[in-house]
Formats: structure tokens, sequence, C-alpha cells
């Protein structure tokens, strides 16, 4: 990025319509460039060179260790533990957020104005803090006071009712469905822009030729939406792999690790293990597994590319 | 005209610039002695800045800029300030592992040298009171705020009720458990997401099992003291005999203390009793004053043939210790600071506030607090709490491997076998 600012100096004694061509984009580019450079690029960087260290994080007596830390994330179960949480809350949310965010915005797409009121509704979850939610949902799934569990003994089926947050077997999957139901929406008006851009009058000439609504939406308006849908698998995938906020406030990772993310997983080594090196570790392999799994998704997917 | 723009764009960026500056400028006859503590709550807050105002008045041209920070945000916070070399000139903490990490790390001061210039003031003090901020025989905090010990606190009404006293032995405790499991009553109220709320219950088990020794000696790696003694495995199957019989309500591995989880099942009498830290009567004072009415408490019972005195405590004399930083410019001005902070001003001020600082023939007239006082001044050990005593990381495993004994996912013996590994490679 410097080559780029450094870039206007050449052209400054020249025609002025030249300096200016070279120096707009410049000038527009090096705020963002910048701000990339300082908070992205930067601690990225730099997460990777402490990752070579055994350091506490306080005072100067970090320690280089070479490759010991990558070795021992390597064989670190709880690592890996973490790490498979991560895919089984990506592919629970592909499974999970993708058809009922679709079915969502067809339904919406096809109500028409009347369902103003209803689009406010369903959007509302992604406009509350993930820390409200999470305090939220804790009370919900609460075992003695909790309204789920009451419901369940209501309707008669008091044997299912469970300890779901502190349960090994179920803590991971109630913080899932919890995720899942909050990036609804955002996936709901994915799809809805990408219905509002099919052509209303191939729809009305399909209709005339005959066909159903359900040929015009499983032949022609699915396929307009395959891109907008491959991205919205991409930005679930990756949100997915790096989730962190709801499972620190419903669970801390917990119980016993049943819950525990990559990135819960690192705030812990950081902040209460005081292993700031260590950390550094998980959060660059957590880098690395996020960026392997994104682009071999991508590239598995790249024939339905299309402008979205 | 975009050069125009540019050159108007970079005037307001300098304006602004000179803006921000100028109200520092204006300040800056005064030194600023910053100071970071985790005290939110109004009686606190006030107490400490009364303590900096009359330090200021002492001291002119002095000015101190107290931040008030919530727990959690708390650990975060200094963290990073501290690894980043912009600490604050006077912090709090609870002594323990953690703390010795910052002294290890060079970045405390040590307090000896001033306290030895003014024994009067050091000798308010309880002496063990110096035990978590104490490294190598040097003192490098004071004890502020509060005593805290882990006490079981039950339900007084309920226990007449269902003609039950407050067990003196686990034989007994196990009887009140089982009368109160016949009436369909949770006998202990456990908020075990936060891990810390259980680890108690095997502090004291560990404590009333093979006496104080048996954790201090492990942990110091002395007198062949060692995690995977007979007595942590011990502990862990009683801990675990309380499970299996249901000693806890259900879903206590999920449940957050921080917002009330546990307390919630006492108030609605689904629960009987709760082992905490005695900040414990004044929450339930200020968020349920009815129930409070009917607040008793009672120490740990003791286990048949353990070499622990019941009389053993766990828990903190001091609660937060406050320290300065190496990093701060004025260092004497600050450890002044600190002896405000903890004067008998501030100390009568806490107890106002229902808190007992450690110190010697403090007033107290809250009978709550004078029944406290006199567990600890009987008490022949107050340990402090296990997770703050270890170091990080093995405060951490503690934590883990203790919710994961709640949850019968480990038996005693590997979580004692795992614990030690751990502790060999850390503790040398």
């Amino acid at each position: 990025m410097t080559d780029i600012s450094t870039r206007p100096a050449d052209g400054g004694a020249g025609g002025t319509a030249l300096s200016l061509k070279t120096f707009a984009p410049a000038i527009f580019l090096a705020p963002a460039v910048l701000l990339l450079a300082v908070y992205l690029l930067y601690p990225l960087v730099d997460s990777f060179r402490l990752s070579l260290f055994d350091w506490n994080g306080l005072g100067s007596d970090a320690r280089f260790v070479g490759l010991d830390n990558w070795k021992k994330l390597a064989t670190d179960a709880l690592f890996w533990e973490a790490a498979w949480n991560n895919i089984l809350l990506a592919f629970f949310s592909v499974l999970v957020q993708m058809p009922i965010a679709l079915v969502l915005a067809v339904v919406l797409d096809n109500a028409g104005k009347g369902s103003r009121i209803l689009k406010i509704l369903y959007f509302l979850p992604l406009l509350m803090s993930s820390v409200a939610l999470g305090v939220l949902f804790k009370y919900f799934y609460d075992v003695t006071f909790g309204p789920l569990n009451a419901l369940l003994d209501f309707v008669g089926l008091g044997y299912l009712a469970q300890d779901w947050l502190g349960d090994t077997r179920f803590a991971l999957g109630a913080v899932i469905a919890v995720v899942c139901w909050q990036y609804i929406p955002f996936y709901m008006v994915l799809f809805m822009a990408g219905l509002a851009s099919f052509p209303a009058d191939i729809s009305e000439a399909a209709k005339l030729d005959g066909a159903s609504e359900a040929t015009i939406f499983w032949k022609m308006k699915l396929p307009h939406l395959k891109g907008t849908l491959r991205t919205a698998i991409v930005l679930s995938v990756i949100g997915a792999l790096r989730y962190f906020d709801l499972i620190y406030v419903m669970t801390g990772g917990g119980p016993e690790g049943a819950s525990e993310l990559m990135a819960t997983y690192m705030y812990r080594n950081v902040f209460s293990s005081f292993q700031l090196g260590y950390g550094s570790t998980v959060a660059s392999g957590m880098f690395i597994v996020v960026i392997l799994i994104a682009s071999v998704l991508m590239r598995l997917s790249k024939r339905y590319e299309t402008e979205v | 005209m975009s050069s125009k723009l540019v050159s108007k764009l970079s005037a307001l960026a300098c304006g602004a610039a000179m803006m921000a500056v100028v109200p520092f400028a204006a300040h800056s006859a005064d030194k600023v002695i910053s100071v970071w503590d985790l005290q939110t709550t109004e009686g606190a807050v006030k107490v400490i800045r009364d303590a900096a105002d009359r330090f200021e008045k002492a001291n002119p041209g002095y000015k101190v800029e107290d931040t008030h920070i919530l727990n959690d945000a708390y650990k975060t916070k200094i963290k990073i300030a501290f690894g980043a070399n912009e600490p604050p000139c006077v912090f709090s903490s609870w002594g323990g592992g953690p703390f010795r990490e910052y002294v290890a790390a060079d970045q405390v001061v040590d307090l000896t040298p001033y306290l030895d210039k003014d024994p009067a003031f050091k000798d308010r003090f309880a002496p063990a009171s110096f035990g978590a901020v104490t490294v190598d025989g040097k003192i490098y905090g004071l004890p502020a705020e509060n005593t805290a010990i882990a006490v079981v606190f039950y339900n007084k009404e309920m226990f007449e009720k269902l003609n039950l006293t407050p067990p003196k032995t686990w034989d007994e405790l196990l009887q009140v458990i089982d009368v109160l499991k016949k009436n369909d009553i949770a006998p202990f109220a456990l908020a075990n997401k936060n891990k810390w709320t259980g680890s108690m219950y095997y502090g004291y088990l560990v404590d009333r099992i093979g006496g104080p020794e048996a954790f201090a000696n492990a942990a110091q790696r002395k007198d062949g003291g060692s995690f995977a003694d007979p007595v942590f495995v011990e502990a862990g199957k009683r801990l675990q005999e309380l499970v299996n019989l249901g000693a806890f309500q259900k879903g206590y591995n999920g449940l957050d203390y921080d917002v009330g989880g546990s307390r919630r099942l006492l108030y609605t009498g689904k629960a009987a009793m709760e082992l905490m830290g005695t900040w414990e009567a004044s929450t339930i004072g200020n968020e349920n004053p009815e129930f409070a009415k009917k607040l008793g408490f009672f120490p740990f019972p003791s286990v048949p043939g353990g070499k622990g005195d019941p009389s053993d405590l766990l828990g903190t004399l001091g609660d937060n210790f406050i320290s300065v930083t190496k990093a701060c410019p004025e260092k004497d001005k600050a450890v002044e600071l600190i002896k405000f902070l903890t004067d008998d001003t501030a100390a009568a001020g806490r107890v106002a506030d229902s808190r007992m600082p450690p110190i010697k023939n403090l007033k107290i007239d809250n009978p709550f607090l004078q029944e406290v006082s006199k567990l600890v001044t009987n008490a022949k050990s107050v340990q402090l709490w296990w997770d703050q005593e270890l170091p990080p990381k093995l405060g951490e495993l503690h934590k883990d491997t203790s919710q994961a004994l709640f949850g019968l996912s480990k038996t005693p013996e590997q979580v004692a076998e795992e614990f030690e590994a751990a502790a060999k490679a850390e503790l040398k």
C-alpha cells in the first residue's frame, strides 16, 4: 500500500489532468488502505509473530520458542474439538438458515404490501445485541424457571425437558439453535433483494404460458438466486467458523468444553490462562482453518458464481 | 478544485487535532495519578473518591483520575493495558497466582520499604491479609476492600419448618440432604457455569479431609505435596457422592451465577442452601430484602476422620488489593495515595457500606459482619480461593476439572492425575 501513496510524487510537475487522475484514486483509497493495514494486516502478521513466543502478555520476558506452540496446537485435542464444534455450527447454520430464510423471503415476496409489519417483525432478531439475546435465551433455557421446559411440560412432553445449557450433550445444539435464529433475517433480506431483481414480466409471461407458481419458483426464480445463495452460504460458513459472542455469553464454551469454539478457546488462553503466545497460535490456527475451508468452498461453488 | 478540497480538509483535520489537544493542555499543570478498580457500586465508589479528594487536598498539584470497571471487563482491560505497556498508576487485584505473574514480570512496585518506614500504618492490618500479595517475603499490595469467606447460606424458615438444624458434620449434612430431597427441595443451589462457584466445594472438602497443608504443599511443591495425593481423590469422591445423591438442583453446570441463577432458586424456595462468599448476604439484601430476613449461615461441615479443622476457611482477607505499577511516573505519590485509600477513614467508610476490610480492632455493629469477623478471628487458616491462588493456567485447569467432577464425566482419580501432571509442568 505504500507504493500507492508515493505514486503521486512523480505526477506533480506534469499536466494537471494527469496528476489529478493519479492523485484522486490514491487519496480516496488511502484512508481505507491505512485502516485495513493498521487494524487488519498488522494484527494478523503480529499474531503470527507472537505465536512463536512463550509469553504471558506482561512485561518483556517473552521467550522465543520457534514452532513449539504450533506443535502443541497440532496435538491439542481441545483445539480440534473446538474446531469440530465450529464445523458443526457452520453445517447446521447453512442447513437451517438457508431453507427457512428462503421460504420466508418467497412468502414475503409474494405477500405484497400487507407483509410490511411481518418484514419488520422477522428482521428484529438481527437488530438485537448478541449479549442481550444471550441473556434472554439463558432464561429461556433455564431448567427450573425457563419457558421452554415449562412449555414441554404443558403439552405433555415433560419427559423431553432437558438441562439445555448444562448438559454436555445439548449445550452446543441449544446455542446453535439461537445462532441460527438470530441470523435467519439477514439471509432472508439477502434473498428478498435477489427475488426483487427477478423481472416481473418474465414470470408474467411464464404464467401466460401456463407455468404454475411452483414451476416458476423451481425452474426460474431459484436458478436466478443461485449467485445470492452462494454468497449467503459462504458468508454463513465463514461467520460460523469465526463465531464468538453468543457462545461466550450463554455457555462460556462449557460445560466441560462441550460448546467450546476456536474463538472462545483463544479468548480463554489469552485472558484467563495468561498465555498470549499460545493464544496467538490458536488465533493464527483459526485463521488458517477459516481460510482453508472458505477457499475450498469458494472453489467448489465457483460454477454458481454470478453478480449479486 | 481537488487540491483546494485537500487543503480545506487538512485545515479541518488540523483544527480538529488542535481542539482535541487543548483541553488536556489546560490541565497539564496537574500531575495525574490514574486509578483503576472494579468497584462499581455507589457505596464503594464513594469511599474511593472520598479518599482521592483527601489526597488531592493534602497534595496540591496532583489529581486522581479514578476509573471503575465491571468485574469481567476489568480483568480483560487491565491485562491489555499491561501488555501494551500503558498500565494505570494504581490498580486492584485479588492477589495470588495471577497477581504473581505481574510481579514476576517486574511491573509492580515493592511496598515493603514504604511500609517499613510507617510501621504504625502497616500494623493496623491483620498480618495474614498480606499473604496473597507477598512474593518472596516482599509485600506488593495493600488489602483494601473486604473480608470474604465461603460459608453455607441457608433458608432459616425452611429449616425450622422441616425441623432441621445446620449440620456440623458430613453425616448430619447427608441427613439434611435426605430430608430436603424427600420434600422435593433441592438441597444446594449451585450456578456452576462460572466454575469458581463449584470449586469452593472441592476446596473445602480437600481442607476438611487433608487439612490446609494438603493444598498449600501441593501448590507450593514442598514437603512432598502432590495433587495426586489420596486427599484430592477422596475429596473428589465425596463431591461426586453429593452429586449422585442429588444434592444440587438440576442443571447446575449450566446456570450462570452472574445473572442470579442460583439465588433465584433460593428466593423461590426451590433450593435450601448455597455455598458462597459472604458478599452474597449484601447481594441478597439488595435484591430481595424480604428473603434476606430468612437468611442464615453456617461453616462448611467437617468430614469424619479428616485432618482439617472445621474452623478453617476458604476465602480472602482483603478481597481486593491495591498496588502501584512500576510504569507510574509518580510512584512515591501513588504509594501515598493507596495509603489514603486504605486508611482508617476509608475503612470506616467501607464498614458503613457493610464491608469489612481486614483491619485489627475494626468497629463493627452490623450483626452479620460481627459473626463473619468471629469466624475469621477463630480460623486457624484462611486459604485464598484456589482459582486465585494458583497460577492462571492451573487456575483455569482447576476450574475446568472441578466442573468435570460435578458433571461426572471424569473420575476423581483422573482429575487428580491430570492436575498433578499439569502442576508438575507449570510449578517448578
